[in-house]
């Protein structure tokens, strides 16, 4: 289980990767890298494009640390938009293999889905900005949340939901519907 | 229908817009209006900078060792031809009277989730009812202003992710205060506060202060507010702002840089 990353030693070490120091860039992986990678799993569910995404990232982690400050993100979140785009560079260019990754067995997500055990989150490692979304996704029935996740992480219409997840396209609509609904409203109450 | 009367929807359809369910013809729809009304693009610039949430909790699986040799091999390398290329091109100098030239317009990385611009200003621009322009012809007509009034010491345009301004910031050393103008349409809601950063360089943001919702408004500040600050940047925020500690908690809507006219 990875542990608590300080969003300020993440900052200082972007403000040193800023500044050419590659040796923060180093810091920076060691800390960051494995559940950044699970990220990029997550989404491309193929370890060797997973590994390419990883690598994509850092170099425009390295290009781009000086933009970070005027985003005012909180670091895992501007790191995570950075490898989500790579990502989806990397489905897009693959399209003509989507077949070969949709065939990639899911198993973590099949028993999600199938099982009525929600899932365990850890939300004492998000960022105080992001606090509102996760303590909202978190009473979410697991499913809802399941696929209005995968919608964002993997830019997928619910088509193309339906099709990976063997679902009706009907059930997909009325989770990421009912889902948006709850969200918007416990979100509401936050700014 | 003017959408903008009804705030429900367009909550809702920013965030399936944001979070990427919206598609075909709905999201063209949706993509006009947000050109035309700044409360449409606000919207759906919260919901961007939610969603973005999404990407934190990951569960940690350890890439190959091999994935960080090939990462610091491609750093090592562009870190050679970053010092070949600066030993090759002589630093430009400064071209006389065009200082404004030197500024990068400069769109921040698609990934970061929002585009920040950057734009010369001048205060004393009639701005009637948003500036329409694209960035480049708005720093042309703002740069001709600036020579009409040399008063002006510092001076911001802030602006959305689609470059359109959105507020005029001033610097008044002799009042000590800072002088804001609202253009191009945004308006916040009765319960929140549209709250004013600066972001000084190697550390968090600082607050200069919560806006009321006039269109011309003015915070206290000291030149040592702004001297040396980069950028400055408003939130919204609940209503009557949050303290300067916690930082921005709601998303960003306008940034610009602030910039120094050398008199």
């Amino acid at each position: 289980m990875s542990s608590p990353q300080p969003d300020r030693e993440l900052m200082d070490l972007l403000d040193r990767i800023a500044a050419q120091d590659d040796s923060a860039l180093k810091r920076l992986y060691e800390r960051t890298s494995s559940p950044l990678f699970g990220l990029a799993l997550r989404i491309v569910r193929n370890r060797d494009v997973a590994e390419d995404v990883l690598q994509e990232a850092f170099l425009s982690i390295w290009r781009g640390a000086g933009n970070y400050r005027a985003s005012l993100s909180p670091p895992m979140a501007w790191m995570g938009l950075i490898v989500r785009s790579r990502a989806l560079d990397a489905l897009r260019k693959r399209s003509s293999d989507r077949a070969d990754l949709m065939n990639e067995l899911d198993d973590e997500l099949a028993q999600t889905l199938e099982g009525d055990s929600p899932n365990p989150m850890d939300t004492a490692d998000a960022s105080e900005q992001s606090f509102a979304l996760h303590h909202c996704l978190g009473k979410l029935d697991h499913k809802q949340r399941e696929v209005v996740s995968l919608a964002y992480l993997r830019d997928q219409s619910h088509g193309e939901l339906a099709e990976q997840l063997k679902l009706p396209l009907g059930t997909v609509k009325t989770w990421i519907r009912r889902g948006l609904e709850q969200l918007r409203s416990c979100m509401a109450h936050y700014a | 229908m003017n959408i903008t009367q009804n705030p429900e929807l367009v909550d809702r359809l920013a965030a399936s817009y944001a979070l990427g369910t919206l598609r075909g013809g709905a999201r063209r729809r949706f993509e006009t209006l947000a050109r035309e009304h700044a409360t449409v693009r606000a919207a759906a610039l919260v919901w961007q900078t939610r969603w973005s949430g999404l990407t934190e909790l990951q569960p940690a699986i350890d890439p190959a060792p091999a994935v960080w040799t090939r990462i610091d091999n491609l750093v090592q390398a562009d870190k050679a031809a970053a010092a070949m290329q600066a030993a090759r091109v002589p630093p430009a100098a400064a071209a006389p009277g065009g200082w404004w030239r030197n500024l990068l317009v400069w769109r921040g990385a698609a990934a970061a989730g929002a585009i920040a611009t950057l734009a010369a200003v001048v205060v004393g621009v009639q701005v009637n009812g948003g500036l329409r322009a694209t960035t480049g012809a708005q720093i042309a007509t703002l740069q001709q202003q600036l020579q009409a009034t040399p008063q002006i010491q510092y001076v911001a345009v802030l602006a959305d992710d689609k470059a359109d301004a959105s507020m005029l910031v001033t610097f008044d050393p002799k009042n000590n205060q800072l002088v804001l103008q609202r253009v191009g349409g945004f308006q916040e809601g009765a319960d929140k506060s549209l709250q004013l950063w600066a972001l000084p360089p190697g550390q968090g943001p600082r607050s200069l202060g919560v806006l009321g919702h006039d269109k011309l408004l003015k915070l206290v500040a000291q030149e040592g507010d702004v001297k040396e600050v980069p950028t400055l940047a408003i939130s919204l925020e609940p209503k009557g702002g949050v303290p300067s500690e916690t930082g921005p908690t709601g998303p960003v809507l306008f940034k610009g840089e602030l910039i120094q006219r050398m008199l």
